[in-house]
């Protein structure tokens, strides 16, 4: 744990080109600095952080294709970072290198209401857009658990989602066009250096290589991103079921009864728990197997219908229910899916929640089978966890719970994680559904892609030949 | 009370970047180092002693403005300010003791000549925390000498002598800035009974009213308008006579022991007033006194004391708001914005009572303030002692300010109060916007509305 891998000393023309770049007060080499910039929010980076060896925070276009160029030339790292809220380690150093933190390029340039668009910096974080366009009544829909902190230039690189993805899709279908500033230093525009039109088929579609690349094969530096209307109110039904067969069947049901949810949360029953523990008032049934919370979007008239509709539907396998379209009774509805990541810290005293093993996806219609499965498998290691996720489309978040000081319980839990991840594979899923690859699934890539991994390896050596953006991560060549 | 302790707290910190979006500092310059989240891992890794007590860190730790919004957007209610602080404190252990150089330690050794603060400059700290903040006696006799020196002649004096310019600049700025200090005569002790204005109507409560030190004496006239208020909207006020200052400035410098001392003598005196709640007008003193239970986790007589004591604790413009009946008001036509202050936001979570006071003032237009989420910068004597940084803060606190196009520029602190007089001092713009107390505000739109009745 924590060891210091000992590096040659940057050439020194390189900081001093850097200085050039950056100026003094925004080029960093302090070892304080360096510690800080080891981490991003993943259980892997607590364990191991890994120091780069130079930061750098950049606020233009030319900076970071200046900074690209150099480290080109003299064949340094260099490793894109937003607001390193990631759970993969994909924002973090492996071989040392240059930091590029780009979180100061957070200008909104543009909200183009009347075409429903934007064009933004990547350092944007997501609420921060969302407030600015909540006068013009539009949204930017993917909405990760961490829309408050995340980036969008983050967001991008991950092709991130989030509990709404069920009815608005992922970052992807929300991104229409980008600058890059490629592993040469090179800047293109994809999806039509002038355009602003809404939809194109001219040509390959480069802006959706990049994204979910996570910085491997350009750094985005402006993006032209689709807007959608924002929905006029909302409404809740929670719900309770004494198994998790019949939570699976509600959905099926509200599905085939034509509805379209805006959200669908399933919570184990140790989540019930915990969720108890931070919230009595709550009150959620604790002798149920699941909890499911649907949320329905659009105008007031059709928001009652839709709720009242859903109600029917659960009904019959429910045995517990709540609902309402009145904001602030769903606000405190909302409230038990939203206090869950934190809230099952609570599970076990002295404990931290662990993110890792967090993010597989299976195939709905498996879901009842994989949450048993999970459970046991954190039993047969000794494993406090609760289990939530976007249940319509079978993201599930596990939430292991250790004591840092328990060596014992750091291994296993480790252990675990790599079952859960196996188990995704063999339930016809996959290992990560929004977080991302970064370091710490790599090592699936070529159980999950077979020979495809050999093109996206020809892809990464013919864009990046000297292998200078994020190596280390997704299992690309190093 | 904290469910965790400092040091069980920041063990629980998964680096998830919660706290970024809401921190002043890293919002100025972007770097990790200057968010909450370094601040715990730099703190973590010293307090466990993984790496030894070095200036590099220290310098780091000491931008940290406290100001506790990271706090209130952690899920993991992880304490920042205090793990900050408890490694400050250890930091100046450790200097005293010279013991900061751990040999054999490899890391960055380049940093190991932690500066003293020199002795001199010691002593009169000790002396400020020790004689003169922990006795109201000792602090009116400053008031006094304060009312003196602006009065007698010697204020345009020594600005004409040209003596002030041997002070740093920041001290210079805040010299300027400082309110009027009313006389002596206009200073004597606060009624100890005020009943409530309307003897007709049942009271809405009875309340005590916490004077706070600095407060009573350079901003007496917000203390008189506090009680005024409290008595207008319907309560009957107690100002206990033995009450004392609440302790915030001797425990953000890490004296404990005076800070119990202080707390204890807080609590006899307001359980003596029998009342249902205890009121402050400044943020500062009301997060401290909330957390006084936190002081006494391991003296279980007292905690139970201080559990009573902290519960009752409101901000003035929350109990008004809540529980109190605002009389008739009338404003001057003027478009106002306000600035929270943080202990008052994030510690106290008064969010918006304050607002919601002033949007019902008829013929007052009420205008967010863009980024209120960011503390302004003052946070104690930051401005001193950060000058940088502290002035990057407050530019952009006034370039947002400007926007909103205001005729004044309401606040719910005295360090606030002061620190955005500076701000409109240093762009000039003194004239055209004003600074106030939002109690102030209240009251005198409450007395409009009266005189205009008659």
């Amino acid at each position: 744990m924590n060891e210091t891998i000992e590096r040659a000393p940057l050439d020194e023309k390189v900081i001093s080109r850097l200085r050039e770049i950056f100026g003094v007060e925004r080029l960093l080499t302090s070892q304080t600095d360096m510690m800080t910039y080891s981490y991003d929010a993943s259980f892997e980076t607590q364990l191991n952080p890994q120091k780069p060896q130079v930061a750098v925070i950049a606020l233009s276009t030319h900076e970071v294709s200046e900074c690209v160029k150099l480290a080109n030339e003299y064949k340094v790292p260099l490793y894109p970072r937003g607001a390193a809220t990631g759970q993969t380690g994909g924002a973090v150093s492996t071989k040392g290198g240059i930091m590029l933190d780009l979180s100061r390029m957070n200008r909104i340039l543009e909200i183009d209401h009347q075409n429903m668009q934007a064009i933004i910096e990547p350092g944007v974080i997501q609420n921060d857009l969302n407030l600015a366009l909540k006068p013009y009544g539009l949204q930017f829909p993917p909405d990760p658990g961490s829309a408050n902190m995340c980036t969008i230039g983050g967001m991008v690189s991950n092709n991130s989602s989030g509990l709404r993805a069920v009815k608005y899709g992922v970052t992807r279908h929300y991104v229409l066009g980008m600058e890059v500033v490629l592993p040469t230093g090179d800047v293109i525009v994809t999806g039509g250096a002038k355009s602003k039109a809404l939809k194109s088929v001219s040509g390959y579609d480069l802006a959706h290589l990049m994204i979910g690349s996570e910085g491997t094969l350009g750094i985005v530096t402006r993006l032209r991103l689709k807007l959608l209307p924002l929905p006029v109110t909302r409404g809740i039904v929670l719900c309770s079921f004494e198994r998790l067969e019949s939570a699976g069947e509600a959905v099926n049901a509200v599905f085939s009864s034509g509805l379209q949810p805006s959200a669908i949360e399933i919570m184990d029953f140790n989540c019930i728990k915990a969720v108890n523990m931070m919230k009595p008032e709550l009150n959620l049934p604790v002798d149920n197997e699941a909890v499911l919370v649907f949320e329905v979007d659009g105008a007031k008239e059709e928001v009652t219908s839709q709720v009242n509709r859903l109600k029917k539907v659960v009904e019959k396998y429910a045995t517990h229910l709540k609902f309402s379209d009145e904001p602030n009774e769903c606000e405190k509805l909302w409230q038990a899916r939203k206090l869950v990541g934190a809230a099952v810290g609570l599970l076990k005293p002295g404990g931290f929640r662990v993110y890792a093993g967090e993010d597989i996806c299976v195939p709905i219609s498996r879901l009842p089978e994989t949450l048993r499965e999970i459970h046991n498998i954190a039993e047969k290691y000794g494993i406090v966890c609760g289990i939530y996720g976007h249940v319509g489309d079978g993201n599930m978040h596990t939430g292991p719970v250790v004591n840092s000081s328990n060596e014992v319980e750091m291994e296993n839990v480790q252990k675990m994680v790599e079952e859960i991840h196996q188990l995704a594979i063999r339930m016809e899923g996959t290992t990560t559904a929004e977080h991302g690859v970064g370091i710490v699934r790599a090592k699936y890539m070529d159980v999950e892609h077979g020979p495809a991994m050999e093109v996206m390896r020809a892809i990464k050596r013919t864009l990046d030949p000297n292998n200078i953006l994020n190596p280390g991560k997704m299992a690309l060549p190093n | 009370m904290k469910v965790l302790t400092p040091e069980q707290s920041m063990m629980t910190c998964v680096r998830c970047g919660a706290c970024r979006n809401v921190c002043p500092t890293l919002n100025i310059t972007g770097r990790e180092a200057d968010g909450p989240r370094g601040r715990v891992l730099m703190a973590r890794s010293m307090l466990t002693g993984e790496i030894p007590v070095n200036q590099e860190i220290k310098d780091q730790l000491d931008r940290c403005l406290l100001c506790s919004a990271c706090v209130d957007a952690c899920p993991m209610d992880v304490q920042i300010p205090d793990i900050v602080m408890l490694a400050k404190e250890q930091i100046a252990a450790a200097t005293e003791a010279g013991t900061y150089h751990q040999p054999g330690v490899k890391l960055n050794t380049t940093h190991n000549d932690i500066k003293k603060t020199p002795a001199p400059l010691r002593s009169v700290r000790d002396f400020m925390f020790e004689k003169v903040l922990s006795d109201q006696k000792n602090l009116n006799q400053v008031g006094n000498l304060l009312w003196f020196y602006q009065k007698s002649g010697l204020q345009s004096l020594t600005r004409s002598l040209g003596i002030l310019k041997f002070f740093p600049e920041q001290m210079r700025q805040m010299e300027r800035i400082m309110p009027e200090i009313l006389p002596p005569s206009k200073r004597k002790p606060h009624m100890e009974f005020t009943p409530r204005a309307n003897r007709k109507k049942e009271p809405k409560g009875r309340v005590a009213f916490f004077q706070g030190c600095i407060m009573d004496v350079m901003f007496r006239r917000t203390n008189d308008n506090s009680i005024k208020l409290l008595s207008k909207t319907g309560f009957d006020v107690v100002t206990p006579k033995d009450q004392g200052c609440c302790g915030a400035l001797h425990h953000h410098s890490g004296k404990k022991d005076k800070t119990i001392e202080l707390a204890k003598a807080n609590i006899k005196a307001f359980e003596k007033a029998g009342v249902d709640y205890i009121i402050t007008n400044a943020g500062g003193c009301g997060a401290a006194l909330v957390e006084y239970v936190d002081l006494f986790r391991d003296d279980p007589a007292w905690l139970e004391r201080a559990k009573v004591f902290s519960s009752k604790i409101r901000d003035i413009s929350e109990i008004v708001h809540e529980k109190g009946e605002l009389p008739e008001t009338s404003g001057k036509g003027e478009r106002v914005t306000y600035q929270p202050s943080c202990h008052l936001q994030y510690v106290m979570k008064v969010k918006d009572a304050p607002v919601k006071l002033v949007k019902t003032i008829p013929n007052t237009e009420y205008m967010e303030l863009p980024d209120k989420k960011y503390c302004c910068g003052s946070a104690g004597i930051y401005n001193i002692l950060q000058p940088d940084l502290a002035n990057k803060i407050l530019d952009q606190k006034m370039e947002k300010v400007k926007q909103t196009d205001s005729a004044v520029l309401i606040t719910s602190n005295p360090g606030c109060y002061l620190q955005m007089k500076l701000g409109l001092h240093r762009e000039g713009m003194e004239a055209e916007i004003e600074t106030k107390h939002v109690v102030d505000y209240l009251v005198e739109s409450i007395e409009r509305a009266e005189k205009q009745g008659h």
